[in-house]
């Protein structure tokens, strides 16, 4: 399968600050890919690089076949981007607003328009400057599904709204998904678990896995041990067990390489387990244990692989 | 195209409050400006209300002179920030820009709401001035070459490297002070204070070219490729070099053999020159002190010059040789020494000498070579007639205006006011005969009555100067505009005889002195801040004519 988007060792520093360490990326087309981290772990830095909004200090990216340094002009025909922070002019009128971009591209879908029109609720006649943030996003959505891109980029495109305009925009985002790539970075883990296909984990600016959204639920499973007797957890666990921790006769952690053995591997550790329960993990769960795990790494350790991924 | 006129239309609806106020500026700049031609005749008589109206008119043309690069600025730094090029959030940078489209679009607004109205109001200046504007089309568009390169350019540029208008203003601020920070600089590095050397134009050309080209590539640089700390340091730091680097340029070019080259000496030198050692000014230095040199004043006389030719001195150079051996040669140095022509002038050849080679060769009798280089200038066209009552119009030079002074009835005129298209006019002797009473008064004829006379205008003309105004006021003193008895001024009464003789360069030439024995006068240091060149600036007598 093609990459919509693919990195090689894709690097960004800005002064002594590494945000971006040699980042290898490919989403395939066709994908929802939503890439995931905490604040600051260099999302929206991945994502201003592949739209060539900054400039790589090493590496490279291609977006829809083209150098992420070369992306410009006639480029964004085939790109819808959407982010949080992204100034709009805020004078114009949303009508305004889509007469004015409409010109830009020839693909431009009036129909389309109108049904995002009506299906966002949007008011024409209304200054950009005078719409709540939430408005504001479904304009720029709208302005940027109309003319069918067959990449749509979304740096935290549902931060800080109301669920219900989460509801309506991650909607009208599905409908185009069978004609579009989607690569939209998020920390809002419930909405992206619902409609992601891939999902890449990004920390310090490293990507520490990249794979598709079955895959890593197969791969995490919560694990509870009831052990006989009160036993102390072993000195040396396995990498891929994350936040051990023991209570009475009950261990739990998190199994980040799940298998079909993985319960024998769990035995070979506790000859007393009386029963070992393996439950899958929703997305926020998943995150959460592998972020904490990340943090509770040495420095030391820091180039280490913690998690077992397959990042490209 | 359909991108260009796009984001044009685009601007355009935004910014209609700016484009009102810029235009409305400039169209009351052409309405009003007309006011400041009418000199200090709107004031004869008594303070009456009607001159105050008319003192405040003049006021406000001067004030909408300086409020429309003001308007500009607001113009420039709108449209070019409506897509800014310093940031990471725009709008624009994710959507199907076109670079130079872009920048197409944004000289497109400049086009429409800043050349084009400029320009209108340029013609209507030239009009209403009493100038046929299509006339001047070429001078018209060099001018506005000019205000690109001073103005719009610097800018435009500066927007580029800016995000907002807040932004903008205190980087134009940085960059005042910066400069006035630099001259100080350069004042203190510059090797003579007070004597233009001569060929620095040139210097000064270079620099400008220079300052062109960068504001060019910042432009670009930007538009193309956003580089903005890169176009930064371009734009503040090359012109800062320039100006660190000027006095040290001044300096190569006094050294360059461009004026040789271009004044060659000549065969039959166009003037004799004689030392005239009687002159009061042989006995006149002066020095500044804190320049460590000395200024020696050599009075000359000049003889020979052909009728109808006028020499133009350009600079002048001294070769020292004391008995000694010590052999000193000056740069060359810009002059104000007075032209010659027919007939038998006076005039100080002024060289700047350090003051210790001054000190080293005081006490000797010395040989000095003085150099003059000349422009070589003859009449071309000569126009007489009896002088009107209005406006009355100077082929090839401009309109002039009888002038009423401060203390005369309005309908006696006591000077001339003229306006030239565009630019200085052409070097020009005018000639005109006083009365030293009042007009309705009995009086001589004229042609009996004082001579007054004045040069105006310049050799080296560029199509136009760098002005907003496309007018420019002559500025002139006709000599002896006062009669000494009673202390008030001359008349020029209506029929009197006027003359303008307009000269062309011909060519460049050097010649020199060569005076023996010479002694360097005493220095006798300045009493204050102040310094004065006495030289010889007005002209009693005509150039004869071929």
């Amino acid at each position: 399968m093609n990459s919509a988007i693919l990195t090689q060792s894709l690097s960004k520093t800005f002064g002594q600050t590494l945000a971006v360490d040699r980042l290898g990326l490919a989403v395939p087309e066709g994908a929802i890919y939503a890439l995931v981290g905490a604040n600051g772990a260099g999302k929206t830095t991945v994502i201003k690089l592949l739209m060539n909004i900054f400039r790589p200090t090493a590496g490279s990216a291609q977006v829809l076949g083209i150098d992420s340094r070369s992306l410009a002009g006639k480029a964004f025909n085939r790109i819808g981007y959407v982010s949080e922070n992204q100034d709009m002019p805020e004078w114009m009128t949303v009508g305004a607003l889509l007469d004015y971009y409409r010109a830009f591209y020839p693909t431009w879908d009036r129909a389309l328009e109108q049904q995002l029109v009506r299906q966002f609720d949007l008011p024409l006649q209304r200054k950009l400057k005078n719409l709540s943030r939430g408005m504001k996003m479904k304009a720029a959505f709208a302005s940027s599904l109309a003319y069918r891109p067959p990449l749509i980029v979304l740096d935290e495109p549902f931060s800080g709204l109301d669920p219900l305009v989460r509801d309506e925009l991650i909607e009208g985002l599905i409908e185009r998904a069978p004609e579009t790539t989607i690569f939209l970075s998020s920390h809002d883990l419930a909405e992206i678990e619902s409609f992601s296909s891939h999902i890449g984990y990004l920390e310090q600016g490293r990507l520490l896995f990249s794979e598709e959204m079955s895959v890593l639920s197969d791969r995490f499973r919560e694990v509870t041990v009831t052990l006989s007797v009160p036993a102390p957890l072993p000195a040396s666990l396995p990498p891929t067990w994350l936040q051990a921790q023991t209570v009475d006769c009950v261990v739990r952690f998190v199994h980040s390489a799940h298998n079909d053995s993985t319960a024998a591997e769990i035995a070979q550790f506790f000859p007393s387990a009386r029963d070992i329960s393996l439950d899958p993990m929703p997305l926020r769960s998943i995150f959460l244990a592998v972020a904490k795990a990340g943090r509770l790494r040495a420095p030391s350790q820091h180039n280490q692989p913690a998690v077992k991924g397959t990042a490209a | 195209m359909s991108q260009i006129l796009h984001i044009f239309y685009k601007d355009a609806r935004r910014f209609w409050g700016e484009i009102f106020l810029s235009v409305a500026i400039t169209a009351a700049f052409a309405w009003f400006y007309p006011n400041t031609w009418i000199g200090p005749d709107h004031i004869h008589g008594a303070m009456g209300s009607h001159s105050v109206a008319s003192y405040n008119l003049q006021i406000m043309g001067g004030f909408l002179l300086a409020l429309v690069p003001v308007s500009w600025w607001l113009l420039i730094v709108r449209v070019v920030h409506a897509e800014t090029l310093v940031g990471d959030r725009q709008f624009w940078l994710t959507r199907p820009y076109e670079w130079p489209k872009l920048l197409a679009a944004k000289l497109l607004f400049l086009l429409a709401f800043l050349y084009l109205p400029i320009f209108i109001a340029q013609c209507a200046l030239l009009a209403e001035a009493g100038f046929k504007p299509f006339s001047f089309i070429p001078g018209l568009l060099f001018n506005l070459l000019l205000l690109t390169i001073v103005l719009v350019l610097p800018i435009l540029a500066v927007a580029t490297v800016t995000s907002n208008f807040a932004r903008m203003t205190l980087t134009l601020l940085g960059v005042f002070v910066g400069i006035i920070a630099l001259g100080a600089v350069v004042q203190r590095l510059m090797p003579n204070h007070f004597t233009a050397i001569a060929g620095a134009s040139y210097t000064t050309q270079g620099a400008f070219t220079l300052a062109f080209c960068v504001c060019a590539a910042v432009v670009v640089l930007q538009y193309a490729l956003r580089r903005v700390w890169l176009a930064r340091a371009l734009l503040y730091g090359i012109p800062a070099l320039l100006i660190l680097a000027s006095p040290f340029a001044e300096r190569i070019q006094s050294h360059h053999p461009r004026i040789d080259v271009n004044y060659p000496v000549a065969a039959n030198p166009p003037v004799q020159l004689a030392f005239h050692p009687l002159s009061p000014s042989y006995q006149t230095y002066e020095t500044w002190p804190d320049t460590g040199e000395v200024l020696i004043h050599t009075p000359l006389q000049g003889t020979g010059v052909a009728a109808g030719t006028v020499l133009v001195p350009d600079a002048v150079k001294l070769e020292v040789e004391a008995p000694n051996g010590v052999h000193w040669v000056s740069d060359w140095q810009g002059t104000a020494m007075p032209k010659f022509f027919a007939g038998s002038q006076d005039g100080d050849a002024v060289v700047s000498i350090p003051r210790d080679r001054y000190e080293q060769l005081k006490s000797m009798p010395l040989t000095m070579h003085l150099s003059v280089a000349f422009s070589e200038a003859r009449e071309t066209r000569v126009t007489r007639m009896p002088l009107p009552s209005e406006d009355f119009s100077v082929s090839g030079f401009g309109v002039c205006s009888p002038l009423a002074g401060f203390l005369s009835p309005f309908t006696q005129a006591t000077g001339l006011l003229c306006r030239s298209a565009l630019r200085d006019p052409p070097l020009t002797y005018i000639g005109v005969v006083w009365s030293d009473a009042p007009c309705d008064a009995p009086h001589p004829e004229p042609d009996q009555g004082v001579q007054g006379a004045a040069w105006v205008g310049s050799l080296d003309r560029a199509p136009a100067d760098l002005d907003i105004s496309s007018v420019q006021q002559v500025h002139f003193t006709l000599s002896n505009s006062i009669y000494e008895r009673s202390n008030v001024p001359r008349h020029l009464c209506p029929g009197s005889p006027v003359t303008f003789t307009e000269y062309e360069r011909v060519s460049r030439t050097q010649t020199s002195v060569t005076i023996h024995d010479f002694h360097l006068p005493g220095v006798k240091v300045s009493d204050g801040q102040t310094h004065v060149f006495t030289t010889t600036t007005t002209t009693t007598e005509a150039p004869k004519q071929k």
